[in-house]
């Protein structure tokens, strides 16, 4: 188990909180909560040791499309970078839900 | 698969059980996650694997307990435990009061999450608890989808459960293959033989053997159908009330042939119940089986070489006083058993003898005390248990305890040896005070060693290093003690030191602890309420019950 931290620069404050997904095998939980703050700080804890750098790129490709501003808190399970994109496109979708 | 209903996870499942209104208690926003995983490096979850929902099933009143089987494979900790038991209470209070709302638990559990050990068996016999007490107002549903299914002390909960549905995707059994082929031998059960293992533990052997009430297809419409004509029709199966069938029938098993799941087949619908009562133990010209339990039974009740006619389960009364204890027998006709376990003729006589307590004192105001001896090194770990139900027996045991103590008998565990996983939830776990001795022979545990590692796969020196940080995943009743659940560690007295003022000494606490609960709830409060409990032991537990009440109305 490792955990990482990670600050971004960025500049649409979410609204509400959200969370999408299991912390299941090869899988994540994602959850955003709105923050005061003017940077983005996010919080793994994962069960793979050893892949900083892999988290640091995925982050990135994320934040330069979708600059929220929000703390993260990410427990993960071992995913691949593609389920992680996936998982924080997913929260970025239930974000904009109405419901 | 199109509308699957096994392939959702927890969340989905409770919605998808409810109607249009569902809303969660206690949800991951909420942030209770398990305060003892990571110190073992092991990811969290940030709702402890349990999803908690209320709304209605087709406009009926409902909560949804709905447990993840992908995380931690569906395993009980502290905090999962508590969010359920918390839930059950408020619904239990609810009825109470009137307000009638039907609970359901979805199973996808491996039991005791072994990460937390002791807090699970805790929980979990906490759940036991609440059932029994809610099924006097509804039925409480379960729902065993798969693909986990629902093992360990969880099997145990699921044959307390009024009406059990599965799907074919399942399977129920106290000891997974796994544990039976490291604790027994792999000729007692090969836990690489996919097909019997399926055959045996799968879904449609137990709804031809009454452990399972319906096997639904496993599409969301047809589960959830099922669980709402469950509610309709208040169905019970009384599961853990046939305890005169089960002990003719174990009357017929010729415990020197293996049994299979043909000659099972066949046995099942043959057996005609009939009325066993387990007399009181009387005093024997040999001396049984050397262990803990029975030194202290014999001095205890006064009865020396005590013999009973299960020759495994003691009982007697003394001094207004109900005395049971489970103890070894080196020549038991089942093999299984020969170390003290608790096993299936354990379990139904256990359950046979406090039922006729509860029976025997209904219209009196005063209640018998009920006394169990613990020193339960293990349930019994064997095929033929499994291919029956021995989470039947140890069911009908703990659903018997919970009973008695509900309807006002002081229910005292006295712990001088071992009281580990299933045999501790049979006989121990259901009581309102637990006493022990401050021996180091003692263990108290949900798994040995050996299985504990191999399920989690961990060494055992990954395993001990873990009990130094946790103390829930120790093996002695000194860490024990740290969990708050004890009402007295007694000190100075080992486990063998009987002596007549030792005795006398014991007598006492036992007393005092019977004038503890007078006037007291029936409940198991009292594990959560102790200053250990307040100040660090059930921290995180009392933390959960205050959230879930704080949520329960909107």
């Amino acid at each position: 188990m490792e955990k990482l931290h990670y600050k971004f620069e960025t500049k649409n404050p979410i609204q509400k909180p959200v969370h999408i997904g299991v912390v299941a095998s090869g899988d994540l939980e994602v959850i955003f909560r709105p923050t005061d703050s003017d940077e983005t700080v996010v919080s793994i804890v994962t069960g793979s040791d050893g892949f900083k750098e892999v988290w640091q790129n995925v982050l990135d490709r994320f934040f330069a499309r979708y600059p929220i501003q929000a703390n993260i808190e990410i427990n993960d399970f071992g995913s691949t970078p593609g389920v992680v994109n996936l998982r924080l496109t997913q929260a970025m979708e239930a974000l904009k839900d109405e419901k | 698969m199109k509308n699957s209903f096994v392939e959702l996870h927890a969340r989905e499942r409770a919605e998808a059980l409810l109607d249009d209104n569902a809303r969660e208690l206690v949800g991951p926003l909420d942030n209770m996650i398990s305060p003892h995983l990571e110190p073992q490096g092991i990811v969290p979850e940030s709702d402890d694997g349990v999803v908690l929902m209320r709304g209605t099933i087709n406009g009926k009143n409902a909560l949804v307990i709905s447990i993840e089987g992908k995380f931690q494979g569906g395993g009980i900790g502290e905090v999962s435990g508590a969010k359920i038991v918390a839930a059950l209470e408020k619904a239990l209070e609810d009825n109470k009061a009137g307000k009638t709302i039907y609970p359901v638990i979805v199973l996808d559990t491996g039991g005791v999450r072994l990460q937390e050990a002791n807090y699970g068996l805790l929980s979990i016999s906490e759940i036991h608890n609440a059932v029994i007490a809610l099924k006097k107002y509804v039925p409480v549903i379960g729902l065993v989808p798969g693909r986990v299914g629902s093992f360990g002390g969880m099997s145990i909960t699921a044959s307390i459960l009024s009406y059990l549905i599965a799907t074919k995707k399942a399977r129920i059994a106290l000891n997974g293959p796994e544990v039976i082929e490291q604790e027994a031998g792999v000729r007692e059960f090969d836990s690489s033989d996919k097909d019997l293992i399926w055959n045996t533990l799968g879904t449609k052997q137990r709804l031809a053997t009454g452990l399972v009430d319906e096997v639904v297809d496993d599409t969301v419409d047809d589960i959830k159908k099922s669980v709402s004509d469950a509610i309709d029709a208040k169905k019970d199966a009384h599961r853990t009330e046939h305890v005169d069938f089960y002990l003719s029938l174990l009357d017929q098993l010729d415990p020197s042939k293996k049994l299979d799941i043909e000659g099972y087949r066949k046995l099942y619908p043959e057996v005609k119940a009939e009325k066993h009562v387990i007399a009181d133990a009387v005093e024997g010209t040999e001396p049984g089986t050397k262990s803990r339990g029975r030194l202290w039974f014999e001095k205890l009740t006064g009865i020396k070489n005590a013999k009973s006619s299960v020759s495994t389960v003691l009982h007697a009364e003394k001094d207004g006083k109900e005395y049971v204890a489970i103890v070894p027998d080196a020549d038991n006709k089942f093999p299984r058993v020969r170390d003290g376990e608790v096993g299936l003729e354990e379990g139904f006589a256990v359950a046979s003898i406090v039922n006729k307590v509860v029976a025997d004192d209904a219209d009196k105001d005063v209640k018998r005390p009920v006394i169990m001896v613990v020193d339960v090194p293990s349930q019994a770990y064997g095929y033929q248990e499994e291919l029956i139900g021995i989470h039947v027996a140890l069911g009908s045991s703990a659903a018997a305890y919970a009973k008695a103590r509900q309807a006002g008998h002081p229910v005292i565990a006295f712990i001088p040896g071992d009281a580990v996983s299933g045999g501790f939830l049979a006989h121990g776990l259901q009581s309102n005070r637990l006493i022990a001795l401050d021996d180091t022979s003692i263990t108290i545990q949900a798994m040995s060693k050996a299985s504990a590692a191999r399920i989690t796969q961990r060494t055992i020196a990954e395993l001990e290093e873990a009990t130094k940080h946790v103390p829930a995943m120790a093996y002695d009743i000194d860490n024990y003690e740290k969990l708050g659940a004890l009402y007295k560690l007694v000190k100075g007295i080992g486990s063998y030191e009987a002596t007549d003022e030792n005795v006398a000494k014991i007598n006492s606490i036992i007393d005092e602890a019977i004038q503890s609960t007078v006037g007291k709830p029936t409940d198991l409060h009292f594990r959560y309420e102790t200053p250990i409990a307040v100040e660090s032991g059930r921290k995180a537990t009392n933390a959960i019950r205050k959230a879930v009440f704080e949520q329960w109305n909107a």
